[in-house]
């Protein structure tokens, strides 16, 4: 009999249970959690905030035969007798799992700890945003979807950060701009370019000077991997609590996954790697015929109604001169794309306001797929269109353009008599200009060439 | 041969207008009287660069035999026009011979504006237009030397291409913030600035040239720029722009456009009903086009007039270029987008450094309105068919091969 223990009861450690009871492991699995309620998606919790779910909705589904302690902090490992303690009890383990998240930063502000200052990671967090003017700090994903989260809702907010557009250095500049215009019709005072000096009452202050009114402050300024149980207990932490491919820490019998764990050099914080780590783990932990585990590529995407974002792939892409790159802006419709390709291949893309995009690209991404050679189609969706071979030219297309001669001019000399490019530039002066359309003559004139040939009746 | 034509000014477009009214006049109602300034027929001035690479005068005429011997055509050379008097329909040169016409067409082209800097008349400054200019920087040109380029448009980067392959090392100084300012955006300028670093031109955009300093022969030594800079030069092409010669709009008593120009409808007639202007001297409805294409436009429409067929009224909503420079080709087609017009919708598409495209849509429906092209090769012609259509499928590969 396998004892297994998971400390923290994140979306990680509910999926790895879950996984653990559906792979049928073979003994108990026991979750003890900090927060007073069991595990829910954390993502959605901006939808807590702008009151549109309360928290149950959030929930994650309950574990049947799961033994599960909310309210159940861990504050030490003592892995020789392979027992973990909380501040009431003690529980031993053959397999810890440690899936303790992440914990928000503070920034150092002056009144940054004291009342009427938040950061937004748990439901008891959302609960202490309150008043009718709130501050959010911070241009990220969060303080983004907070901001048009607490908008919505009818609190009179603002949000400052310190780049020129929220989410600059992920969407770059065009797209971000878009996303500053689409928090202001919403509702949101944007103070870029700024950042927030100091807490007082009833206000903020600015680095420019300015005082902006404010109940609360929420910050939105980041998280690092909470490795502090991990530490103390000496296993190797970096960013993260550093694991192989087999998502071991440096003692074989502890694991750790979510976003406190670093794999493969990289602490990611996202509630797709979160999964696929609980995926792999509780194969791994099963016997499963279980793969080393890979970190997939994901797709980053913006939860708020006021605009579809997504991105994925490093931004520094778009500067790399060794790739393609392709851009679609629409400033009057709100959208805007931007991919870098390697061959046929994503290597990043930021979409704006184009929801089909969205799905279609990150699901060409996520497999590695080749992307489809009409790009623009891939972005904008509707009926396939025709190539430009299925079209044919109009005759009037101009084919020299120095010397304003159309195709129809060309066809009738060759008609007349006029079989090279020579013969062709002297009866209509194609060519003569600059000489850029040599070839299209040449090109035209053998094609005629063919179809007189193929069918003797035929003439262009 | 009952009729009288006289054309001021024997360039490209005059020798286009000529040749293609001899086409046209199978009744041979018209004789041809060109009176040309310069002392040489009519020559490919796009192609003015190569004189510098080996080509000869002849090479480049643009007059062949059957042009020079056709009976209708009468070319005096060296023969400009100095004044004319519309009321008895007579034209006068220079020399002071009388030519009755009743047909007038001016044809007299562009000159280089020099912007008016300290030091710009001094020995060594030239501007690049004809084979005399050419032939003048040939003998100053001092291989290992360094000369300073004033533009960054078709004209300076003709000039900085024709200096480097003399040996001398060209500065371009530019006040735009990137080359070709005219026709290309930032990105398809990109394109230009790589291929220019290769090709060792230096490149001083978003500044001009302050001051030419003489030395003690009293020729060019150094220039100054705006930024401060101080170059060690010992030539300086002046290739900021170009200005219509409208000279004898006073004379002849005809309206100019607002920019200069002799004024023009779109069929290019004056206030005269018997004198036209084509060309770079034409402000056709109020404006000047300095390219060859759109000259051809209007001597074709014109010889058709004169020849009573059904001409095209010239309409250049539509501002197709091609050009090649520095060895890249370089072409905008469709219609320019003008202010107040909805913002269309831009699609790029870069490939490495050294191939760009951007195409504007029409944000209502969707169909390509223009385009602008930066790339080291391929064909143009099939870009101008995809104007007003939706873009086909295979945009991309039209666009970057
Ligand atoms: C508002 C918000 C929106 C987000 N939106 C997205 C999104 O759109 N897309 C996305 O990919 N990601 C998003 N994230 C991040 C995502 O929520 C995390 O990646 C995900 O929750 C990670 O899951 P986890 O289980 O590893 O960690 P967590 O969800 O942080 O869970 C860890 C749990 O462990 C508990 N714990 C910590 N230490 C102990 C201890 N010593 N004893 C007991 N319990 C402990 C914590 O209290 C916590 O409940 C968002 C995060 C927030 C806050
Ligand atoms: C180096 C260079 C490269 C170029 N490259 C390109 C290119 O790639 N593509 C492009 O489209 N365009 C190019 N151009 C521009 C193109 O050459 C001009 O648009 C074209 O030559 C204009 O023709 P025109 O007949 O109007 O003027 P011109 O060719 O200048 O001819 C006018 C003629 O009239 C004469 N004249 C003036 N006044 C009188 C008078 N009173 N009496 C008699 N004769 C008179 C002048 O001496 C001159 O010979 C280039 C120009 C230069 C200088």
């Amino acid at each position: 009999m396998n004892r297994t223990l998971v400390v923290g009861g994140g979306p990680a450690g509910h999926r790895l249970a879950d996984r653990l009871r559906h792979h049928g492991v073979s003994g108990p699995v026991t979750i003890l959690g900090a927060e007073p309620y069991p595990a829910y998606h954390r993502p959605l919790l901006s939808y807590v905030l702008s009151g549109q779910a309360d928290p149950e909705a959030l929930r994650m589904p309950a574990l049947p035969g799961i033994e599960t302690h909310s309210g159940t902090a861990v504050t030490h490992i003592d892995r020789v007798r392979r027992e973990v303690h909380t501040s009431e009890s003690v529980h031993g383990y053959d397999v810890l799992v440690l899936a303790t998240g992440a914990r928000a930063d503070v920034p150092d502000i002056r009144g940054a700890r004291g009342p009427g200052v938040t950061v937004l990671r748990t439901v008891a967090d959302c609960a202490r945003v309150t008043g009718d003017t709130v501050v959010v700090l911070g241009g990220g994903p969060l303080g983004v979807e907070t901001a048009a989260a607490l908008a919505a809702r009818g609190t009179a907010t603002t949000l400052v950060c310190a780049t020129p557009h929220p989410l600059y250095d992920r969407l770059g500049e065009s797209a971000s701009a878009l996303l500053t215009d689409a928090l202001r019709r919403a509702g949101v005072d944007v103070l870029a370019g700024r950042t927030v000096t100091a807490r007082e009452p009833g206000r903020v202050l600015l680095d420019d000077g300015t005082r902006v009114p404010a109940d609360t402050l929420a910050l939105c300024t980041g998280a690092h991997p909470e490795v502090r149980l991990a530490r103390a207990a000496g296993l190797g932490v970096r960013t993260g609590i550093v694991v192989d491919d087999r998502l071991r820490t440096s003692d074989p019998r502890i694991h750790a996954i979510g976003d406190c764990a670093e794999h493969e050099g990289r602490a990611v914080a996202g509630i797709e790697a979160a999964w696929a780590q609980a995926d792999s783990l509780a194969r791994i932990l099963t016997g499963q015929d279980a793969p080393a585990h890979h970190t997939t590529p994901a797709v980053f995407r913006l939860r708020t109604r006021i605009a579809e974002v997504a991105c994925v792939g490093a931004p520094a892409a778009f500067a790399d001169p060794a790739l393609r790159r392709l851009t679609y802006a629409d400033h009057e419709g709100g959208r805007y794309a931007r991919l870098a390709l390697r061959g046929e291949r994503l290597v990043a893309a930021v979409l704006f306001g184009l929801p089909e995009a969205i799905a279609s690209v990150g699901e060409l991404h996520r497999r590695g797929q080749a992307l489809p050679s009409d790009r623009l189609h891939l972005l904008l969706g509707g009926p396939p269109r025709p190539a430009s071979t299925d079209l044919d030219p109009p005759e009037d297309a101009v084919i020299c353009l120095c010397n304003n001669v159309q195709r129809q001019t060309l066809a009738k000399a060759w008609r007349a008599g006029a079989r090279t490019v020579t013969a062709l530039a002297a009866a209509t002066r194609a060519t003569t200009g600059c000489g850029g359309c040599g070839s299209d003559v040449a090109e035209l004139s053998a094609g005629w060439a063919r179809e007189t040939r193929h069918d003797g009746e035929r003439t262009p | 041969m009952t009729r009288t034509l006289v054309v001021a000014g024997h360039g490209m477009i005059g020798h286009r207008f000529a040749d293609r009214l001899r086409a046209l006049d199978t009744a041979r109602d018209w004789r041809i009287v060109i009176l040309a300034e310069e002392p040489h027929p009519a020559y490919d001035r796009l192609a003015l660069s190569t004189y510098l690479g080996g080509r000869s005068r002849d090479d480049l005429t643009l007059a062949g035999r059957d042009f020079l011997a056709d009976p209708r055509v009468e070319l005096r050379l060296a023969t400009p026009v100095a004044r004319a008097d519309r009321t008895v329909r007579v034209v006068v040169t220079q020399g002071g011979d009388r030519i009755r016409y009743d047909a007038l067409v001016l044809a007299t082209g562009s000159r280089p504006f020099v912007p008016p800097v300290p030091g710009r008349d001094l020995t060594h400054c030239f501007v690049y237009r004809t084979f005399e200019d050419l032939d003048a920087i040939r003998r100053v040109a001092r291989p290992g030397g360094q000369g300073l380029v004033v533009g960054g448009g078709l004209l300076g980067l003709e000039a900085a291409y024709a200096l480097s392959r003399l040996g001398v090392r060209p500065h371009v100084v530019e006040t735009a913030p990137h080359l070709m300012p005219a026709q290309l955006d930032p990105g398809a300028a990109e394109v230009l600035h790589r291929r220019a670093d290769e090709l060792g031109l230096r490149l001083h955009c978003g500044t001009g040239v302050a001051h030419v300093h003489a030395g003690p022969d009293g020729a060019v030594r150094a220039a100054t720029l705006g930024d401060g800079t101080t170059l060690d030069v010992d030539l300086v092409v002046f290739a900021a722009g170009i200005r219509p010669r409208d000279e004898l709009a006073k004379p002849l008593d005809l309206a100019r456009g607002e920019r200069g120009g002799f004024l023009v409808d779109a069929l290019c007639r004056t206030a005269d009903p018997r004198v036209w202007a084509i060309g770079e001297c034409a402000a056709v409805l109020g404006r000047c086009h300095g390219l060859a294409a759109p000259g051809y436009a209007m001597a074709d429409s014109v010889a058709a007039q004169l020849t009573g067929r059904d001409a095209q009224p010239f309409d250049r909503t539509d501002d197709a270029t091609t050009l090649k420079l520095l060895g890249v080709h370089v072409a905008t087609f469709g219609a320019t987008v003008h202010p107040g017009d909805p913002r269309p919708v831009e699609v790029t598409f870069a490939d490495g450094i050294a191939r760009y495209a951007k195409v504007f849509l029409r944000p209502d429906t969707g169909t390509v309105l223009g385009g602008i092209l930066a790339r080291d090769t391929g064909s143009t012609s099939p870009l101008r068919s995809l104007v007003g259509r939706p873009p086909p499928a295979d945009l991309e590969r039209l666009l970057l091969p």
